[in-house]
């Protein structure tokens, strides 16, 4: 039989029963065979064979051998088959389309058989009836899925908003928007740039110190350095006048093992207290690492336990009181109505969902407060106690100043708000006055960059819903001619005692959480007013707020578009993050997502946290995320399709190995020393030294790399960057610095070993750099392309030859060789039909181990010289920058290597090197800068 | 432009970097401090305000007045310079002339605009109050009637 005929055969057979082993062996033969067939040609040979057959059997072993077949053929007409439905057994135009739902539209002998087959299959589909959408949308029911689905990833207030709008990403424990679903990239840029763009900044952590100044002050200086710039003991911010920002180390590390930047504010010192107050605000990432070691410096380490009156999670006790309200109204609306029989049924059996505000997946019993014994400090953790809007853009003043309302003084009788007892005191009344007098003043300033950096200014301000316009508008700058007082805002700040707030304080916060008017209770009294759209008058007593308003220093590093990107922060009590994003919103504002504060920290010019912290343990964590993602991609697409960046002769497309960078341009400028050393040695007959200079090599090569962060040797680094002449550029003034010479790089860089810098560069004529593209050092005959004309683009890579190729097709060609050489081994039934997954199997495993098309093996060759340019370092983030018109990419260098680059090289072309994508073999020329 | 500057209302002006410092004068080591220069103070754009500056090549300047001049959608448009800027404002507002056929009547007027610098002291811990300073910059404004308007008025 050939093979397709048995192919037939198994297809003809494949439902029949194959029970029924008959050994007729008539003839002596071993081959079994099946009884069916048996059956069949018994059928046609009966009347003859039937003596014969009669003969060579027994007539007891022949009828049970029959009876057995006729049983096993009943059974096989009997079951239906798992494809086949009933109507099968229907001839063929009797058969309906709709009878595979509608039971009904069978003939009613089969329609018993067809209900039961439906009941059989539907008992597998449906475990379980969803609720009705009616019943999902019912607001206790999506309360109560909301909390559910908070309980792993924390929802900041505004996420229903967001979440209706953006893209939704689960990043470091939180659910953020990334990116808008609507096309808004450049209106995104133009908001910044000239009008105002709002992001909700929430899941930034804040950690409260309280203690004495000096303690706080000695044992916080452990954790930063001078040389990197302000620290916390800063006069301005110690003040509580400006806020700050710093790197912090771990504790007394300080060049290296970096944990993040972090801002702080400092309290302003209340007269007559000694203890001081001071916010920590860190990136959720830096949290997990900045709080251990806080402690540790500290000295805190007895956490105390929370008790529900005193601390109070959030989440339990702000709803206690709205919950008291709701049971009172419901068994009216029962009465009313009747219609809510099922709620009212719920109420009963348990107590009813309460709206998660703040954090929703810590337990109660988390403590989140540390206390230390000896030296009386105490850490808080307030995450997601106070809720932080960012706005950024030179209107951003305009919008605030529209949106909010300074609190009128409150005279009336005394209750249990925090506010009117406030009034009663005649010096808080008046600070009050004064701060918004400031207020007043700062709404004549026409753009946010004119201020002092970091200003602080505390506020009481009124419900902005209270002030909701009926439709959108875009917020208008009304701006006086400058005055005296204006003029001295400008100069010198906010004055001390007006940076105080009512935030600062616990209790305040609490009550003003508590004590929110709810929007539907608003809406009501809205609706009573006699004429509609008017303002709520009087306004209610609950709604003062205390807010602190924090002013963001814009770009502030190099020498162009300074103050870019200047803004506000708002940092509000929790619970009122909607009451205030709302009104926001209808000032005209753009939101941005997460990306957006990405573009927000590129085009400044700063590096961006966690993406540009290869250093710190959340920077390297996010590399390994972002690889992983990235070869995910890469890996989707079909071999042929992806692009080959062996060829390209890149051999990291995915992630930078700083570590190889920086451990192999130190031996380069170690082999040149060590040769000068010879020399000079040789001359004096002495050869002891390379044993201890080897060790020396050793030592170097087994630290880790370190970013530069020391102010003045960056300082001293851009000065050498820079060109000293060059066209359209006046010549720089070099004033004190020392020349670029050999004995002023060697001390430089036995001050920074392993070493990189952050560097921005920026294209001169064509190119778009991307993520990842790799600087290169140009050559002599490279500079010379540069006389030539601005427009003369830069020089190619010779394409780089795959031998990875060929090995990957001869493993894949052995793999499947063995695979059918195997299968051939088993009967031809099988072998004709080898089966799809065995020859698949082994890609994936293969690619995973080591060989990927496309991609070099892990260990990877020299990566400096692995091209015909000397590679420096790579770009961490590029893009086609809409505030300079041309690509800009950010990245980090090699410190050993671009002084190497930049003493080579003529004084015109200071600072030139090229750039190449990893998708291109195109070199483009950019310039570099260093800003600090 | 080889044109001198016009003074318009004569303002006292020496040279325009000078620097005139309004805190207590201390004697400034360019070591200890960093110098952060503000934004200058600005008032809301109209539409037919132009700012000239530097950076953004002179024809594309020229072209965006130019433009501005023949839309005919405004009655007058005020070119602004500032500092360096001044002689390139300037040079505008001429070529702008030149280009009438001098049926462009200028109108010049200068202006002293104060800036100000902050010096955030190197080490901040023991350094103490950062300062600011104020220092005096020139500017010139220069008012060119639109076409529009100049042939209802000859």
């Amino acid at each position: 039989m050939s093979s397709s005929k048995a192919k037939m055969w198994e297809k003809k057979m494949r439902h029949q029963p194959t029970s029924v082993q008959y050994s007729s062996t008539p003839n002596g033969g071993d081959a079994p065979v099946s009884g069916t067939y048996l059956w069949w040609s018994m059928c046609r040979l009966c009347a003859d064979c039937v003596q014969t057959v009669c003969r060579l059997c027994a007539g007891g072993a022949f009828a049970r051998a029959r009876a057995a077949e006729v049983s096993a053929m009943l059974k096989a007409v009997n079951r239906t088959t798992g494809k086949c439905h009933v109507f099968g057994s229907l001839p063929k135009h009797m058969r309906r389309r709709a009878m595979s739902h509608n039971t009904k539209r069978l003939p009613l002998r089969l329609r018993d058989r067809a209900n039961r087959m439906s009941l059989k299959a539907g008992s597998k589909k449906e475990p379980a009836k969803n609720k009705s959408r009616k019943a999902r949308r019912r607001h206790g029911n999506m309360l109560l899925e909301f909390n559910r689905r908070q309980r792993k990833n924390v929802w900041l207030e505004t996420h229903i908003w967001h979440a209706k709008r953006f893209i939704m990403v689960k990043k470091w424990g939180y659910c953020l928007g990334h990116r808008p679903t609507n096309k808004c990239y450049r209106p995104c840029y133009r908001a910044m740039n000239s009008h105002c763009l709002l992001q909700d900044h929430s899941y930034y952590c804040c950690i409260e110190l309280q203690g004495e100044e000096s303690t706080l002050l000695a044992s916080l200086s452990r954790l930063t350095s001078k040389e990197a710039g302000p620290t916390f003991a800063a006069a301005m911010t110690l003040s509580g006048q400006r806020q700050g920002s710093v790197v912090v180390y771990r504790a007394g590390q300080y060049p290296l093992q970096p944990l993040g930047p972090v801002t702080f504010l400092w309290r302003p010192q209340i007269q007559g207290s000694t203890i001081r107050q001071l916010w920590i605000w860190a990136h959720p990432t830096i949290k997990k690492d900045l709080l251990p070691e806080l402690q540790t410096v500290c000295e805190c380490c007895e956490a105390v336990v929370p008790s529900i009156n005193l601390m109070g999670t959030p989440a339990e006790v702000v709803p206690t009181t709205e919950c008291e309200q709701k049971p009172n109204e419901t068994p009216e609306a029962k009465q009313i109505t009747g219609t809510k029989r099922k709620k009212t049924c719920k109420d009963a059996t348990g107590p009813p969902t309460k709206k998660i505000i703040g954090d929703g997946t810590r337990s109660p019993t988390t403590p989140i407060t540390w206390k230390s014994s000896s030296t009386g400090v105490i850490i808080n953790d307030l995450t997601m106690e106070m809720v932080r809007f960012r706005l950024i853009g030179p209107q951003s003043l305009t919008v605030l100043s529209e949106t909010l309302e300074t609190a009128g003084v409150h005279k009336s009788k005394p209750s249990s708000l925090w506010w009117s007892e406030q009034c009663k005191d005649e010096s808080k009344r008046s600070l009050h006055q004064e701060q918004s007098d400031i207020y007043r003043l700062l709404k004549g300033i026409h753009l946010t960059g004119e201020l002092p950096p970091g200003t602080v200014l505390g506020l009481t301000v009124e419900d902005p819903r209270l002030t909701l316009p009926t439709k959108k508008v875009v917020a208008l700058p009304h701006v006086k001619q400058s005055e005296e007082k204006s003029r001295e805002l400008m100069l010198k700040g906010v004055p001390k005692h007006c940076c105080q707030s009512y935030l600062w304080e616990r209790s305040v916060r609490d009550n003003v959480t508590e004590n929110k008017i709810s929007e539907q209770e608003l809406n009501r009294r809205r609706s009573e007013m006699l004429v509609p759209g008017s303002r709520l008058t009087p306004t209610p007593p609950q709604s003062r707020i205390p807010i602190l308003l924090v002013h963001q220093p814009g770009k502030q590093v190099g020498c162009e578009m300074m103050s870019w990107g200047a803004g506000w922060d708002l940092l509000l009590p929790k619970g009122w993050g909607m009451a205030f994003w709302v009104p926001l919103v209808y000032r005209g504002v753009r939101i941005g997502g997460l990306n957006m504060s990405l573009k927000h920290s590129q085009i400044k010019g700063v590096p961006h946290f966690p993406h540009d912290y290869p250093d710190c343990p959340s920077g390297v964590a996010f590399q390994e995320e972002q690889e992983a993602e990235l070869l995910k991609t890469f890996k989707r697409r079909p071999p042929a399709k992806r692009t080959n960046y062996i060829k390209h002769g890149c051999l990291a497309p995915f992630r930078c190995p700083w570590q190889q960078l920086a451990e192999e341009w130190e031996p380069i400028r170690w082999n040149r020393e060590r040769r000068k050393t010879v020399r000079s040695k040789q001359r004096q007959s002495v050869t002891s030294f390379s044993l201890h200079d080897l060790l020396n090599c050793h030592e170097w090569i087994s630290a880790a790399f370190m970013l530069s962060r020391n102010r003045k040797s960056l300082r001293l680094l851009s000065g050498w960057c820079r060109p000293t002449t060059s066209k359209g550029q006046r010549p720089c003034r070099v004033g004190d610095q020392p020349p670029l010479n050999h004995s002023a790089v060697m001390s430089f860089l036995t001050a920074h070993r392993m070493s990189l810098v952050w560097v921005r560069l920026s294209t001169l004529s064509k190119g778009k750099p991307e993520p990842h593209a790799m600087v290169c050092v140009p050559t002599a005959e490279d500079l010379q392309l540069l006389n030539k004309g601005p427009g003369s683009s830069g020089p190619q890579e010779p394409p780089h030859g795959d031998h990875f190729k060929s090995r990957i097709k001869h493993k894949k060609k052995g793999l499947r060789k063995a695979a059918t050489s195997s299968l051939s081994e088993m009967s031809h039934l099988s072998a004709s039909e080898p089966k799809p997954s065995s020859s698949k199997e082994p890609d994936p495993s293969q690619s995973s181990s080591d060989l990927t098309f496309g991609l070099w093996p892990d260990p990877l060759p020299r990566v400096t010289s692995h091209c015909c340019r000397l590679t420096l370092g790579w770009a961490t983030q590029g893009d086609f920058s809409l505030s300079v018109g041309c690509g800009e990419a950010l990245g980090f260098v090699c410190v050993a290597g671009l002084l190497k680059t930049l003493s080579n090289q003529p004084m015109e072309h200071r600072g030139m090197l090229l750039l190449r994508n990893p998708t291109s073999l195109h070199y483009r020329f950019v310039k570099l800068t260093i800003e600090v | 432009m080889t044109e001198p500057r016009n003074p318009g209302m004569s303002i006292p002006q020496t040279a325009p970097t000078h620097v005139e410092s309004t805190s207590t004068p201390v004697e400034m080591d360019p070591v200890e401090y960093t110098l952060r220069k503000r934004l200058p103070r600005k008032l809301p754009k109209r539409r037919n305000d132009v700012y000239v500056n530097m950076k953004t090549d002179f024809r594309a300047q020229l072209a965006r007045c130019q433009k501005l001049l023949e839309s005919g959608g405004h009655r007058e448009i005020c070119v602004h310079g500032l500092g360096l800027a001044i002689n390139r404002a300037i040079n505008i507002a001429l070529q702008l002339q030149a280009s009438s056929q001098g049926m462009l009547q200028l109108a010049a007027n200068t202006s002293t605009v104060e800036l100000v610098d902050d010096l955030e002291p190197e080490d901040p811990d023991e350094a103490g109050e950062p300062m600011t300073r104020t220092r005096n910059n020139s500017a010139i404004h220069i008012k060119l009637p639109a076409a529009s308007v100049q042939i209802s008025s000859v």
